[in-house]
């Protein structure tokens, strides 16, 4: 807060600090409960939709059978994903755990590059193509620097951080574009971001069939990066190299994390970036420009979005694919549920972590399709969105306002209500 | 250049008499200048554009911005050809076709997901575009797990179209009777639907309730219009447009539904609030401004067919690619007035 410290009285300041308090504090208790809501509604659409499947034995009601045992599933979906713990010969560097750390550090990245624009007062759904171009930017870039790059140690050392440069900037420069269009033709950043989503489907596969084809696959792939390139494990203590997860990786995410939260909180980039989400007329006043924020910041996002592709080229694959999986519309839900804080991003990304590699579990142990799991990604956005109607719930038994801060000035009206919603503050 | 094409859609909009004859000699020498196959199949693939839209303005002229009309879309597109395939393919139940029960069952289930909508939105105050983007990504998952269920894949098993339906005499008139009056069913729903939405957004009561619970809810409110009930109606009312366009569009056109990725949908409700944008909120404008991105999907195929060695999978971009062109060159819309705000009766 560089700007914002000047001189203001403490009984102010600590009134804001508790409001500031209170209104994390609800964040979370809104996240877990909507979490809660989302795996309750989950529960049930499971236990009815197993009674239009066939199987041989399942719950029988009144003449319907009910194939699919909802506790199952989420014993499968949460425990699974953590390699099955209170079961027997569970050792902590297993291949279910692996999986789940691999996706929350894709999901860090993602969730990052959702919450940047997020704070802007931008709705950046883009990150998903800004994924697909900069995966494809990281795997063409490699496999061409492989060629005139001694390999061995020097390779890795060299040839990974051209790899997620390379990433940062396809998908910075593709997140630039709806920066610029909103920016310069007012063009809603919604619509735009969703189709250049699907555009960056359309051009990275005819890239990929013109180009970068790997001639000795018969699936759309790029060739494969050496394996000098790949992101290398932790030796002794590390998951093992055939898991394609690297503590190391993981460790980039949460230094880039905390980077991107020190950028928020300490520097006047962030701050700008913050005011122009909260009160863009104020920012403008205060003299930041406006067009070039938004650009700015839509490129920062896009290039946290390149990050993801460019880890899930070098750490999962070896090679970009054609099919990329949603991680990007995932790191909307990994952003929302952390409600657009950096830090809050890890968990949340750790819990989607969860989901996506117990969707494997689901997979082999149960007849539940694992589209489920983008079900409850769904519903966890849905219910997040909804804060009234947990304080409402709240309200009504627990008989307590949560959201009332304490009143230490007397005889002032109350707190307006809207500067009392933390959504208002965060992601106006 | 930016804005010229808002401002040439203003000026338009003034005068309605020259505009309506413009446009239809337009029309008339595209029909003359164009093959007729390329022009049939632009038509069927505006069905779920064009009627996603004109549900998308009736919500967001009551002020609830549903950019969940994708998910609208692809909720009836995939339990209409799952109703038809449960009912019995090619068969009928009680009298009436089952292609027409697929239908009634995909607009009622996009209906039901358009309450869900509208409760979250309206009485829980969600943001409307992050509970839109829930309601699409929700829908997003839904379709494959149900077809894995039922079908053991993501994609559904293929039904029997709706056929032609020919309205005698009328299909014999020069240039239009082939296009308008000898065509499948949901082509006909969607011209009603466009003629319909019209009248009723212009020409009714409810219609001038929808605009004022958009523009100005506290005076609806204070002439004793309750504006929860007119933006409920107006939401639910998207369900019903949009559902018409996805089962329409699934059992006249697909015959199947592919689940996987970005389903057969595949970006059509998005294209719609594009297309709406375009037409400033006008159905008729919206009818029109459809057929401009079906073209562009239609192109696909009608290139492929005349030899051309485009890659199938940028054509397949183009109708994406002209939403961005679009926007650019419109600028920003005026939205209403309380457009994705909540209105809480008896605030001050």
């Amino acid at each position: 807060m560089n700007s914002g410290s000047g001189p203001m009285p403490d009984r102010i300041r600590r009134l804001l600090e508790r409001l500031i308090q209170a209104s994390v504090m609800e964040r979370i208790a809104i996240s877990v409960a909507a979490l809660f809501a989302a795996v309750l509604v989950g529960g049930v659409l499971v236990f009815i939709s197993g009674s239009f499947a066939s199987c041989r034995s399942g719950l029988d009601v009144a003449g319907t059978t009910f194939c699919y045992n909802p506790m199952q599933v989420y014993y499968e979906l949460f425990l699974g994903a953590l390699g099955h713990p209170l079961e027997g010969g569970w050792s902590l560097t297993n291949y279910n755990l692996a999986t789940t750390l691999q996706q929350t550090t894709l999901l860090i990245f993602a969730g990052l590059s959702v919450a940047v624009a997020f704070r802007a007062g931008l709705l950046n759904i883009g990150t998903q193509g800004q994924l697909v171009v900069g995966g494809l930017a990281t795997a063409v870039t490699v496999v061409f620097a492989a060629s005139i790059i001694p390999s061995g140690f020097v390779g890795t050392v060299v040839l990974i951080p051209i790899g997620v440069l390379a990433g940062a900037i396809g998908g910075g420069l593709y997140g630039a574009i709806p920066g610029v269009l909103k920016a310069y033709a007012d063009a809603n950043e919604v619509i735009t971001t969703i189709m250049l989503n699907f555009i960056a489907v359309g051009i990275t596969s005819t890239l990929l069939s013109w180009q970068f084809q790997d001639p000795e696959s018969n699936n759309p792939r790029t060739e494969p990066i050496p394996e000098y390139a790949e992101i290398p494990t932790v030796p002794y203590i590390g998951f093992s190299g055939g898991m394609d997860f690297s503590l190391l990786a993981l460790g980039f995410a949460i230094a880039l994390m905390i980077g991107i939260a020190w950028l928020f909180a300490r520097t006047s980039f962030g701050y700008e970036l913050r005011t122009s989400g909260i009160q863009p007329a104020a920012a403008a006043y205060g003299g930041v420009n406006e067009k070039r924020m938004t650009v700015a910041s839509m490129t920062l996002s896009g290039a946290l979005g390149g990050i993801a592709g460019a880890f899930w080229v070098l750490m999962v694959h070896g090679s970009w694919l054609e099919n990329v999986p949603s991680i990007g519309f995932d790191g909307i839900a990994v952003s929302v549920l952390a409600g657009n804080n950096p830090l809050g991003v890890g968990a949340a990304a750790f819990l989607f972590g969860i989901l996506e590699s117990g969707s494997n579990s689901i997979g082999t142990a149960t007849d539940v399709p694992p589209e489920l799991v983008g079900i409850l990604t769904g519903l966890i956005i849905l219910f997040v969105a909804m804060p009234e109607f947990f304080r409402m719930i709240g309200t009504r038994y627990i008989d307590v306002r949560p959201t009332e801060p304490a009143r230490t000035d007397g005889g002032r009206a109350p707190a307006d209500e809207t500067t009392e919603d933390p959504r208002g503050a965060d992601d106006a | 250049m930016r804005k010229r094409l808002g401002r040439a859609r203003d000026t338009l909009a003034a005068n309605p008499t020259a505009t309506a004859v413009g446009i239809f000699g337009l029309v008339l020498l595209f029909l003359v200048a164009t093959p007729a196959s390329w022009q049939t199949s632009t038509l069927r693939l505006a069905v779920p554009i064009a009627l996603a839209a004109i549900g998308g303005i009736f919500a967001e002229k009551s002020g609830v911005i549903n950019i969940g009309i994708e998910g609208l879309l692809i909720v009836s597109a995939f339990s209409s050809i799952i109703a038809v395939h449960r009912l019995g393919d090619g068969g009928a139940t009680m009298g009436l076709s089952n292609l027409w029960w697929g239908l009634l069952i995909g607009v009622l289930v996009s209906v039901v997901v358009a309450l869900v909508f509208a409760v979250v939105c309206i009485d829980f105050k969600a943001d409307q575009i992050i509970a839109g983007l829930a309601i699409w990504l929700i829908s997003l998952g839904l379709a494959p797990f149900v077809s894995r269920i039922v079908f053991g894949s993501p994609n559904t098993a293929g039904i029997s179209r709706f056929g032609n339906v020919t309205i005698p005499g009328l299909s014999e008139l020069p240039i239009l009777g082939y296009l308008l009056f000898d065509t499948e069913p949901q082509v006909y729903l969607m011209l009603a639907g466009a003629l319909g939405g019209w009248f009723l957004l212009t020409r009714t009561t409810f219609g001038r309730w929808v605009v004022a619970s958009g523009e100005n809810p506290k005076a609806l409110d204070t002439a004793g219009v309750d504006v929860r009930k007119v933006r409920y109606a107006a939401v639910l009312l998207s369900g019903v447009f949009a559902g018409l366009g996805g089962a329409g569009f699934a059992l006249g056109t697909l015959g199947t539904f592919a689940g996987g990725g970005d389903t057969a949908i595949n970006g059509r409700g998005f294209i719609a609030i594009a297309t709406y944008l375009l037409a400033n909120y006008h159905p008729v404008g919206a009818l029109l401004g459809s057929f401009l991105f079906a073209g562009l999907n239609s192109l696909q195929t009608a290139l492929q067919s005349a030899g051309y060695a485009i890659p199938t999978e940028l054509i397949r971009t183009l109708p994406h690619m002209s939403v961005i062109v679009v926007l650019v060159l419109v600028g920003r819309t005026r939205l209403p007035d309380a457009a994705g705000e909540h209105y809480e009766s008896g605030e001050d």
